[in-house]
């Protein structure tokens, strides 16, 4: 099995923020048919989406849950469709393992400490994480930040970490990396 | 900062710049155990706002709260306060229960003697919130405002929601949860609620049990009793 590629999204925070209150809402009023909208739902998924207690159950159950699945495929292209540009997509599979621990990077314990930042799936909200999945954002002003701090490393970097310090100075505001959207 | 004002920051309306959850939803850099386990090189060590202390005891050659509970269950309830008085340390949820078992024996000088530590007892939330979650129902939901005032975090009240109440206030407290911490909301709906597909998730099932210990504890003992007590510390019923 080939191993995942980074991508590089440009976010829409606010279009997150609304998703998902909206989702949050919908699920707390257990509005299945909004629900169902929301999610861009059709045929028997629709159908699906009415079964069970609540609506919340079936993103209780794990991502890769057969019954689940399709529900949490469609939260995630939703979001991806409002709140997510796709920018650039690495062509090294390595570029986790040398953003992680590449030594002239993490010799530089403020751009590590943003690199780490940026590769925490712990800061996005559920409904962006796939297990075993590498993700996690930064606000535009620590992605400017870790821009500033890849540069005068440059000559001593590899070239699948100078195309995403491209990739990076190229963006525009808040961005998120996922290699599994 | 608690989870309802760190999202109120994060939906704009505070001027502060986000760091966590680009939506605020999961307020991760507050007390959360979700926040204790990322900081953590292990994603099982605990940290703040973890309610360790009630963590099942580790063995030893003495007697146990679990010997305590195990007299009490077989009628034994001399036995029973004695091994409590025996254990208490002077303040946590083996104290609450040594009053409660006292209070229930009409001995008023001992319980007297214990109320004013478990008014003191801090986090003031910790206590009520599992005493809410041991009732388990409608009794559950003035506890669980006591612990809300008390500044329990957002998880903690959530947690607890998804388990008292009516059927809507458990499923807005079960949505509060997944936005707040999705491990424990799913180690949650597999163990407290049986949700048809939930499965335990390793990296919160230890979260889990430290609360849950406490809670499963009090309902052992007997969770009107238990609040009895509280009540009878705090001066007033909620």
């Amino acid at each position: 099995m080939s191993r995942p590629l980074l991508s590089l999204y440009t976010l829409d925070r606010a279009t997150l923020k609304a998703l998902s209150a909206e989702l949050k809402d919908a699920l707390a009023d257990d509005d299945r048919a909004r629900l169902s909208a929301l999610l861009g739902l059709g045929g028997s998924l629709v159908e699906r989406m009415q079964g069970g207690e609540r609506a919340v159950d079936w993103f209780l159950r794990a991502d890769d849950d057969p019954a689940a699945a399709p529900f949490f495929a469609s939260l995630r292209r939703v979001t991806r469709k409002r709140a997510l540009e796709l920018s650039w997509t690495s062509a090294e599979p390595s570029l986790e393992g040398r953003l992680r621990h590449f030594d002239v990077l993490r010799d530089e314990r403020p751009v590590a400490e943003l690199i780490d930042k940026l590769l925490d799936p712990a800061r996005l909200p559920w409904f962006l994480l796939r297990p075993g999945a590498t993700a996690g954002w930064l606000d535009d002003g620590r992605r400017r930040a870790l821009s500033s701090g890849l540069r005068p490393l440059r000559p001593a970097l590899p070239p699948e970490v100078v195309a995403f310090a491209d990739a990076l100075a190229g963006a525009d505001g808040d961005v998120v990396v996922h290699d599994g959207l | 900062m608690g989870f309802f004002d760190k999202a109120k920051r994060f939906l704009g309306l505070t001027d502060e710049e986000g760091d966590d959850d680009p939506t605020g939803a999961s307020a991760s850099s507050e007390a959360t155990p979700a926040a204790d386990a990322q900081r953590a090189p292990s994603r099982a060590r605990g940290g703040r706002g973890r309610p360790a202390r009630d963590l099942p005891p580790a063995a030893s050659s003495g007697p146990s709260l679990d010997d305590a509970l195990a007299a009490r269950e077989g009628g034994d309830r001399a036995t029973a306060r004695r091994i409590l008085a025996e254990i208490d340390k002077g303040s946590g949820l083996r104290t609450l229960l040594r009053a409660a078992a006292a209070l229930e024996d009409a001995d008023e000088d001992e319980a007297r003697s214990l109320l004013p530590a478990i008014a003191a007892e801090e986090p003031a939330w910790r206590v009520p919130l599992q005493v809410a979650a041991a009732l388990g129902d409608e009794r559950g939901v003035p506890w669980l405002d006591v612990a809300r005032a008390g500044g329990a975090p957002g998880w903690a009240t959530a947690w607890a929601a998804a388990l008292v109440g009516d059927a809507q206030g458990r499923r807005r407290g079960l949505v509060e949860l997944l936005f707040a911490d999705a491990a424990l909301a799913r180690t949650v709906a597999a163990r407290d609620l049986s949700v048809p597909g939930a499965v335990v998730d390793a990296e919160a099932a230890q979260r889990y049990a430290s609360f849950a210990h406490g809670r499963d504890t009090i309902r052992r003992f007997g969770a009107g009793a238990v609040a009895e007590a509280l009540a009878r510390a705090r001066g007033e019923r909620p």
